[in-house]
């Protein structure tokens, strides 16, 4: 039997090494307990506040009556569709009418490009979070210490001072609901690393594998998510990515950029690409592992997920238009991956990822993980495009919310009723209405 | 009211004790203190409702809450969102801290709330329960021999508004107006409590003669056992006998209710759903219920004041409660959601005056509150992100004496489907444990339990 | 385990009849001293195992029981024909067994019990007690009307009832007095007599010529039988031993209750019915035949669960509460997956696959599900909820005492405590009781839990308050199992300090879990423990002082057949002590009390007759 003291001497061995065997060859894994989009947060106070990143503070909210008069509305039509009290103007879906202000009254959520660039204040600051994807180090921004210079982060400059996205860590809007929504056992992203040296801390050889799981995550006591808990690797068609990268002094740093990754995505587009992918990952001494994870994202699939949840609605929310939204992501798009002739598809990108120790089992639960490998040949096909955000509770068309019989109760020659009408008569000729378009 | 002998600390006690050797008696092991408050349920029904309002109240996202009171226990004090039951505050208990646990299943937003409080465990989807709403359990319980078993009630319209369903798909259809809540209490069928020809139920009649049987059959057969074991049965036998009497008490004539005076029939307010005129219209409906309650239509109801999207709005104001929660930034300088703050505020007046017409109604010595327990509560915590934690439930009313009001009772996180259980107990109903997976539970709130 | 000699006197061990029961008294001994904390110097050096052998080697004869019956209240029964004996009330699980064994998933019961009662160690004692308050009769009254009409609105109703749901008159008495003779046989474990049938069936006459219906009847006179105290009362009944004048045996269907309540939790099946029907349990051969049958029945799971759920006092898991900061993966679901997986285990061990009792305590084999793998910080491999699982050998878990049951139910909210797991471990495994502290001890020191180990802390409590002489007892044991923390999560420092898990016991030094696992399975008291346990459990009450040379017996018995579970309920159940009937306490002395009237309990046919 071994006397405590001899344990004790041995701690901090025995806690190093508890994440596997100590031979040549080393495993660690975790769960993801939080992930967002890498913002800096300027301001020294609140969620909103103007700050260095957002000298005229957060984006504010638009003058909806404004905006359909400038679409063309009476002022009393204006009013009248944005009044609570209007039939339609449904509570959780929106008001559908608001899509159609475009030119010719054009679904402006389909069709952005027809609509004005109402503009979207940018990040000016200097300071963002984040990686070097392009190797230029004069381009981009510093880092929260100064030490780096040249981080890409575009969706950043274009995107945050957005109310959607800005916020101290964990406290934006988008941040919170989405982490709310995989803490409550939506989804579960795995990240396993490897190496083949003797020191986990320091080995030129390692991969990081990020994995789908469908077993839930769980909350302890204190509403954290808990560590230790086991979780099986789920193969995935597309949730999977794998880079290479090595390890110095416990931070595990990208050797090479993987050309194309997959992974759930912690906002309304709900899956994530990115290009040239990097990441630069801590492990930290109680077990827990932070850092980035960037790349270039498409971004017309992100400005559709917010489309596909419901355009009025995420319009009433985070205070944008989704042109405005459209147009600053298309200036700010900077990669043009091959074959899109020179088209900016993509745009730079950075997670903040925060995982929690975990056991990660093969996905037939019979032993721990031993490296990391792709499991995507033993996937099943993929099923139906997890696009929309909301395809499990109700169906979105078009960034609209058709009634239970699949009617869509606006448009852009919906007639515009004043107030006097019942919700049955107008219901009824909206119908007619719609019918008699199709 | 007298001191009662407290039977459930006794054996709390008891098997809590650290194990050595057990001090009690023999026989007060199975005394039975409660006497009195059986026989002031019988004279006096206790009532149960559920309250139910939309959009949870206000945390911040900083840590604080406009809600949850700094005080555990006694002497709790009124926080700003809880301002309209200050008064009455010794008869209501404020619970935080207590959450659903999806156990795998994901947060249906505006939903999974409610659905797990009542149903026991987080629902599959929208609009379906995992079993039969609770409340169900406890019209089966206590509304036997009532005109109706239950009545479901949504102030700000809807009808699929409602939550009570026994099989956990359909659910129960409210009434929505005055006039409608009238004419179902007071209209056609209203059976007058004080109806000069009043026949006993057959079916008691029947169920007494039953268990007399037993007494006289059993008492016959066993005429000399070992003291203690002749102890136990004359204990049992005496609880025999209680059960026969609260028959019996149901077979004769009721007590005139002398509160019940049939109200005349209201008019309807519109079908507006601004703040006012949807808490204008709780406040009649509450009115109503209440004297449905005194008159002995019903025992059991389920109170909506507003959905969980709540539509409620401020008249005149483009934004609608439920989009404020989610849009409105938190305000740096006080720390939290100002609008979303006031509107919760507002919504819970409504509950400050769905109380006070419960206490205006004099019963016995006490007042219709203190025969009834109100379970209030929300579908969501901070609702801005749709939290499925800290969602707020208060106990309101005496419960006939057996919930010990006017407490805070804070929990860290454990499942809401304590406070169901607890309920439940509260009202007489039953169980041993409510809920499934890890909602299950076997621990009410002893302490709010007398 | 090195072999050194537990007991300073291990020969003296089995023969000496009072030796357990002496405890008392010993205990009375060391802490006489204790409630005025004021001379820790009588034998505070002694541990349990020598205090014993050397007080047992002192001589016997004291150990004098309260609770005892004398055996002069034996007397005003002598010459009675029959009477009975005990009522106890069903407990909340063997309720559960007779309704499911009778309707199988016909029927939920989703009720609130009255609490059981732990007296001696057990509820199965405590049990004895208990009646039926009128809340409590409230409950069985609700939850009898859900029962019957769970039955008529069952899908498989005319299975269950036996009959269609219309029959015609003569039929439909038939049919009624079949269910009520069949249905009433299996509540009251034994065959109903005339006048009861009669009194049923006039139930059931009555309710449905009032209601027309036949199932209403049916309803009610379920709903009668329910609340009948025959069913909710265990009646122990006893009659003239035809092989003893003027002494009493229990009757056969007595002794079938007593059988299956211990072995299966639940009601005899037909076939036990009919062996008490045909005298078989009254004789020797017959009785052992049953034994070994209801043995071999999967059943037996359900009894060995019931019997270490008392024993293990598992009923505390429904009010375990933890600091949530302290102790964050604590949940109810830890709690109710932490009582399964102790049940799974030793229902594996000792009835799956047989084995030596002892091994109890340095198994390292267990059944965890995902959540009690994060608790214990283990992978989950499996994709199954429950799976077989080792633990890795410098894990230190050893056995049932290094399972999250015991490790938190014996702990503080917000800190384990050596104190609380000696006190149970010798209270729920050596038999050996504690006395409450003295109400003016200051706590103070022990419960700054910021500074140092709890060892340092205690160690400065005792010499403070000179409350050392039960702690001496109490303590080495659970400061073995310091490297477990109140959840029982698995720790090497306290406050940054290394935890000393070093102990001393009778003499013999060992470290830790698994020091403290070989201690405990080589110590006489553990199996001795189980022994008398079991004994109690079985017949419902303390052991008796003149049982005392029996319970000696049946301790060399479980030795001799290497300590298996199995094999000591065989010796006990089909030992004559088990039929033994002792009159019920608190028995009127002196003339006035007359014979009770069994007259309606139908006698078994056969056996001694």
């Amino acid at each position: 039997m071994k006397l405590p003291f001899a344990k004790a001497a041995g701690l901090a061995l025995l806690m190093a090494a508890a994440h596997g065997a100590a031979s040549a060859e080393w495993t660690r894994t975790w769960a993801i307990e939080w992930y967002e989009p890498a913002h800096y947060y300027g301001a020294e106070t609140g969620i909103i506040d103007p700050g260095t990143d957002c000298p005229k503070g957060t984006n504010p909210e638009p003058d909806w009556i404004g905006v359909l008069k400038k679409a063309g509305y009476t002022e009393q039509e204006a009013l009248w569709l944005r009044d609570p009290s209007h039939p339609y103007r449904v509570p959780n879906h929106g008001q559908n009418q608001m899509a159609f202000r475009g030119e010719g009254r054009a679904n402006v959520y389909v069709h952005p490009e027809l609509a004005a660039d109402p503009g979207m204040q940018g990040v000016t600051g200097t300071i963002g979070e984040g990686l070097d994807l392009d190797g230029d180090k004069t381009n981009g921004f510093v880092s929260v210490d100064g030490k780096t210079t040249g981080i890409d982060n575009q969706f950043y400059r274009t995107m945050g001072c957005w109310k959607y996205f800005r916020g101290p860590p964990r406290l934006s809007y988008n941040a919170e609901s989405r982490n709310d929504e995989m803490r409550e056992g939506r989804w579960t992203v795995l990240i396993v690393a490897s190496g083949e040296g003797d020191d986990p801390m320091n080995d030129d050889k390692v991969r990081v594998g990020f994995y789908d799981s469908t077993d839930k995550l769980v909350k302890d006591g204190n509403g954290d998510i808990a560590t230790g808990y086991t979780f099986r690797i789920q193969p995935h068609a597309r949730f999977e990515a794998i880079l290479e990268a090595k390890t110095v002094d416990g931070v595990i740093v990208s050797t090479s950029p993987t050309k194309e990754i997959w992974l759930r995505d912690p906002s309304y587009a709900r899956e994530l690409q990115l290009l040239q992918a990097q990441l630069q990952l801590t492990m930290k001494d109680d077990g827990s592992l932070s850092g980035i994870l960037a790349g270039y994202r498409p971004w017309k699939r992100l400005y559709q997920g917010m489309v596909e949840a419901r355009g009025s609605v995420i319009e009433q929310l985070t205070w944008a238009e989704l042109p405005g939204v459209w147009n600053a992501l298309k200036r700010g798009a900077d990669y043009s991956p091959d074959g899109a002739n020179g088209e900016k598809t993509h745009i730079s990108f950075a997670l903040k990822i925060d995982a929690v120790r975990a056991y990660v089992m093969t996905p037939d639960a019979s032993r721990k993980v031993s490296g990391v490998r792709s499991y995507k040949s033993e996937a099943p096909p993929m099923g139906p495009s997890l696009h929309a955000f909301f395809s499990n509770r109700f169906r979105v068309t078009d960034g609209l919310v058709p009634d239970s019989d699949g009617v869509i109760l606006a448009g852009p020659d919906a007639p515009i009723l004043p107030p006097t009408v019942t919700g049955a008569e107008l219901r009824a000729r909206l119908k007619a209405s719609a019918k008699g378009a199709d | 009211m007298t001191k009662r002998f407290n039977r459930r600390s006794i054996l709390r006690g008891a098997v809590a004790g650290a194990g050595v050797c057990v001090g009690v008696p023999a026989l007060d092991a199975f005394l039975n203190g409660n006497g009195s408050a059986y026989a002031d349920k019988a004279a006096l029904p206790t009532r149960f409702g559920t309250y139910f309002w939309g959009l949870g109240l206000t945390d911040t996202p900083l840590g604080g809450s406009r809600w949850v009171p700094e005080t555990v226990g006694r002497g709790y004090e009124a926080t700003p969102e809880l301002i309209s039951i200050k008064h009455l505050r010794h008869k209501v208990s404020v619970f935080s801290g207590f959450r659903v646990i999806g156990d795998g299943k994901p947060n249906v937003v505006h939903w999974s709330g409610h659905a797990a409080i009542l149903g026991g465990e987080a629902p599959a989807r929208n609009r379906v329960m995992a079993g039969p709403s609770f409340d169900t359990a406890v019209a089966d319980a206590l509304g036997a021999g009532m005109r109706f078993k239950q009545v479901d009630v949504a102030a700000s319209g809807g009808q699929s508004a409602c939550h009570s369903t026994r099989n956990g798909a359909t659910f129960a259809t409210p009434e929505t107006t005055p006039l409608e809540l009238y004419q179902r209490l007071f209209g056609e069928g209203f059976q007058d409590p004080n109806d000069p020809n009043w026949t006993p139920d057959p079916s008691i009649v029947l169920r007494r003669s039953v268990l007399s049987g037993i007494a006289e059959q059993r008492k016959a057969l066993i005429s000399e056992v070992g003291r203690s074991d002749q102890l136990k049965l004359d204990q049992y036998f005496t609880s025999l006998r209680e059960i026969e009497k609260q028959l019996e008490i149901q077979l004769q004539r009721p007590e005139p209710c002398e509160a019940c005076e049939v109200p005349d029939a209201p008019k309807d307010l519109g079908n507006s759903v601004t703040i006012d005129v949807v808490n204008a219209n709780s406040k009649m409906l509450a009115k109503l219920l209440a004297m449905g309650l005194a008159c002995n239509q019903t025992r059991v109801f389920n109170f909506v004041h507003t959905p969980g999207t709540s539509i409620t709005y401020i008249a005149g104001e483009q934004k609608t409660y439920h989009q404020i929660t989610h849009d409105e930034p938190t305000d740096t300088t006080l720390g939290y959601q100002p609008k979303t703050s006031e509107l919760a505020g507002l919504v819970m007046g409504a509950f400050g005056d769905f109380l006070n017409e419960m206490e205006a109604i004099q019963e016995g010595e006490g007042t219709l509150l203190d025969h009834m327990l109100v379970m209030a509560f929300s579908d969501t915590g901070y609702a801005k992100i749709h939290s499925l934690e800290n969602i707020p439930v208060l106990f309101a009313g005496g419960a006939g004496g057996r919930h010990i009001a006017g407490q805070h009772i804070a929990s860290k996180g454990e499942p809401i489907t304590r406070l169901s259980l607890t309920a439940q107990q509260l009202v007489g109903v039953p169980r041993g444990e409510f809920g499934m997976g890890a909602m299950r539970t076997s621990r009410p709130v002893t302490e709010v339990m007398a | 385990m090195t072999g050194a000699p537990v007991f300073r006197s291990r020969r003296s061990w089995g023969a000496n009849k009072v030796r357990l029961d002496m405890r008392r008294r010993l205990l009375g001994v060391l802490c006489a001293g204790l409630f005025g904390c004021a001379s820790p110097s009588v034998e505070t050096t002694a541990d349990v195992g020598a205090g014993l052998a050397s007080q047992a080697s002192a001589g016997a004869g004291a150990g004098e029981r309260p609770d005892a019956a004398p055996d002069a209240s034996y007397a005003p029964y002598q010459d009675k024909t029959a009477f009975n004996a005990a009522y106890r009330r069903l407990t909340e699980s063997q309720y559960r067994n007779v309704i499911a064994d009778m309707f199988a998933d016909a029927v939920q019961i989703n009720a609130r019990f009255e609490p059981e009662m732990r007296e001696d160690g057990l509820q199965a004692i405590g049990n004895r007690r208990l009646s039926i308050t009128t809340s409590g009769l409230e409950q069985y009254y609700s939850v009898a009307r859900s029962i019957a009409e769970q039955v008529v609105t069952n899908k498989a109703r005319d299975a269950l009832i036996g009959c269609g749901a219309d029959p015609e008159a003569q039929a439909a008495a038939d049919c009624a007095t079949a269910f009520i003779k069949g249905r009433g046989q299996q509540l009251f474990r034994r065959p109903l007599s005339a006048p009861e049938i009669e009194g049923f069936v006039a139930v059931w006459d009555k309710a449905r010529t009032e209601t027309g219906d036949f199932d209403t009847g049916v309803q009610h006179a379920l709903v009668a039988m329910l609340m009948s105290p025959d069913f909710l009362f265990r009646v122990e009944a006893a009659e003239p031993d035809p092989a003893k004048p003027g002494a009493h045996r229990f009757d056969a269907y007595t002794i079938a209750s007593r059988l299956s309540f211990v072995l299966w939790d639940g009601p005899p099946d037909a076939a036990l019915l009919r062996a008490a029907a045909n005298g078989e349990l009254h004789d020797e051969e017959g009785l052992a035949a049953e034994v070994e049958r209801m043995l071999a029945s999967p059943k037996l799971e359900r009894g060995v669960r019931a019997f270490f759920t008392d024993m293990m006092q598992f009923e505390a898991f429904d009010t375990l509460t933890k600091d949530s900061l302290t102790y964050p993966k604590f949940s109810q679901a830890v709690a109710d997956s932490a009582r399964e997986e102790t049940l799974r285990f030793l229902v594996d061990h000792l009835v799956a696959r047989d084995r030596d009792y002892r091994e109890v305590f340095t198994s390292r084999d267990t059944f965890l599900n995902r959540t009690l793998a994060a608790v214990y910080d283990v992978p989950y491999a499996s994709a199954e909820p429950w799976s077989r699982h080792t633990f890795d050998k410098d894990s230190e878990r050893s056995g049932v005492l290094t399972q999250v049951t015991f490790l938190s139910l014996f702990s503080h909210p917000g800190s384990s405590s050596p104190t609380v797991r000696g006190v149970r471990l010798h209270d729920i495994f050596l038999c050996v009781a504690t006395p409450d502290p003295p109400p003016d001890v200051d706590f103070s020191k022990v419960q700054a839990l910021e500074n140092g180990t709890v060892r340092a802390r205690l160690i400065d409590h005792m010499s403070n308050t000179g409350c050392s002489t039960c702690h001496m007892i109490s303590d080495p044991a659970g400061l073995a199992l310091e490297h477990f923390d109140g959840l029982g999560q698995y720790r090497l420092l306290e406050n940054g300090e290394v935890i000393d898990v070093s102990a001393s016991i009778g003499g013999q030094t060992f470290s830790g879990a698994q020091g403290l696992g070989d201690y405990l399975s080589g110590h006489p008291l553990v199996p001795a423990c189980l022994v008398r346990k079991v004994h109690a459990y079985s017949v419902g009450r303390t052991t008796a002082t003149d049982e005392y040379a029996l319970l000696a017996k049946q301790q060399e018995a479980f030795a001799g057949a290497g300590y298996r579970m199995k094999a000591l309920y065989r010796t006990i159940l089909t030992h004559p002590n088990f039929l033994t009937v002792r009159p019920p306490e608190g028995v009127p002395a002196g003339p006035g009390t007359t014979h009770a009237d069994t007259s309606t309990r139908p006698a078994a046919s056969g056996g001694g007759q």
